[in-house]
């Protein structure tokens, strides 16, 4: 068990060093990021339009969109070489799975906590909603996209129309998560619990947890 | 002949549900509006069942890796994107009248059930993108589990969230309409059964047929022979 979850590690741990080499997430899935929401308002008259209304649903929309970018990245897809290579060296799929889910997971973590102040800054929602259950709402909406987004991404390696298949089959089950986070930090803001949204992604990420697991090493097969 | 039993059969319970439907007297608030339930709700069961079928298919596929279950579980998907999609377009031909508007947000289920059409339509091109049938059944079935996740999303959103939407007309302690509507529907439910086992023992039949189709055809250019290049 032990050596189970220091693969994990190893893989997760592999797969952020890509990233601080690389720098995709940071160089271009982050700027394109502030881009997007830096454009909503222009598309929108300022005289005539509540941006604070907007804030929070093109907050989630931007984290929907580029949380699948970073999940979706390049840098961060396994090619089959790789896949063999971990398999023959006895790496449980489930493990290598886990593994990028977590490093996908802090990615994605990461470009929802540094678009979070930008949306403040340009739509001035009020009230703002308390920052640590804020915090605690995006990482479980970061940890269910990142599953799903692995999960996705894992299914349609190799294929040619994967940049646009993955995020197809994303978007739509992702809904849950969105309706979760969504409803918790508009009842966060407005001083109320967010128990039964929290509730909700909890449940949604044990869902696909239980799903990823099942589906692992299926999907080992069908990629490598 | 026999193959066309099951086709001729459900379009003859079809007529004769579409004709009670007619007949039945209208609703005492939305008047003739009201007679497109007796294709929207059943549309909408096919949707249901069809997915749940995709999921049992797609489980079944990989427990025994017999392509019929895979065969079972594209053709189920097919049949239900169909019937999703008739579900959507006969709800909001009744929204119109009703509430004023083709689309209304303020619906879960109508938001769900359009969501849950994406999904299956993803599940679809990704078949369609994946060429070798074992890598597509192997594909497919980890999505055909995962994405039935909104079967129960979309049937309970009405009990779930604040919606437009009525819910449940048929539970265990009876059913809020009348006997003639009721029997009606009912004739209705079993015609679209009928049309779905049809068309998804039709659509079986065909994707067997091209598997066998494609792995007896010959490749292209093999009829041409490389030289020989012996010497003469």
């Amino acid at each position: 068990m032990r050596r189970f979850w220091n693969h994990v590690m190893a893989i997760a741990g592999r797969d952020l060093r890509i990233e601080g080499r690389s720098g995709e997430v940071l160089s271009v899935v982050l700027p394109f990021a502030a881009v997007a929401v830096f454009v909503v308002p222009l598309a929108t008259d300022p005289l005539t339009t509540d941006l604070s209304a907007l804030a929070f649903p093109v907050y989630w929309l931007v984290s929907l969109l580029f949380g699948m970018q970073v999940a979706l990245r390049q840098t961060g897809t396994e090619s089959t070489m790789q896949r063999r290579q971990l398999a023959l060296a006895g790496v449980d799929p489930l493990a290598r799975f886990l593994g990028r889910v977590v490093a996908a997971a802090t990615l994605i973590f990461s470009v929802t906590l540094f678009t979070l102040p930008l949306v403040i800054l340009f739509y001035d929602p009020q009230p703002l909603p308390p920052l640590l259950p804020t915090t605690g709402t995006v990482l479980l909406f970061a940890t269910g996209l990142s599953v799903l987004s692995t999960l996705a991404g894992d299914v349609t390696v190799g294929l040619r129309t994967r940049s646009a298949l993955a995020p197809l089959i994303v978007a739509p089950l992702a809904v849950p998560l969105i309706i979760g986070a969504s409803r918790s930090l508009e009842s966060l803001s407005r001083g109320g619990g967010s128990l039964a949204w929290t509730g909700l992604l909890v449940m949604v990420d044990l869902a696909l947890a239980m799903a990823a697991v099942f589906a692992a090493r299926p999907m080992e097969e069908a990629t490598i | 002949m026999r193959r066309l039993i099951l086709p001729i059969l459900a379009g003859v319970v079809a007529v004769i549900g579409l004709a009670l439907a007619m007949a039945t007297p209208p609703d005492a608030f939305q008047g003739d509006f009201a007679r497109i339930f007796h294709v929207h709700v059943p549309a909408s069961w096919i949707a249901f069942l069809a997915f749940f079928v995709t999921a049992l298919g797609s489980v079944a596929w990989m427990l025994t890796r017999r392509a019929f279950w895979d065969r079972l579980a594209a053709a189920s998907a097919e049949v239900g994107v169909l019937f999703t999609a008739a579900a959507l377009l006969t709800g909001s031909l009744w929204g119109k009248p009703v509430w004023g508007r083709f689309w209304d947000w303020g619906d879960a289920r109508l938001a769900s059930t359009a969501l849950m059409f994406f999904v299956y339509l993803g599940y679809l091109a990704l078949r369609r993108a994946t060429i070798d049938p074992v890598a597509r059944a192997r594909r497919a079935s980890i999505i055909g589990m995962v994405a039935v996740i909104q079967v129960p999303l979309v049937y309970f959103s009405v009990n779930l969230w604040r919606s437009l939407h009525q819910t449940q007309t048929i539970r265990p302690d009876g059913a809020s309409m009348g006997p003639e509507m009721l029997g009606a529907f009912l004739v209705n439910l079993l015609a679209f059964n009928l049309v779905y086992l049809a068309l998804l023992t039709s659509r079986i039949r065909l994707g067997r047929a091209q598997e066998e189709a494609a792995a007896s055809s010959v490749p292209a250019g093999s009829a041409i022979t490389a030289p020989r290049l012996d010497p003469i």
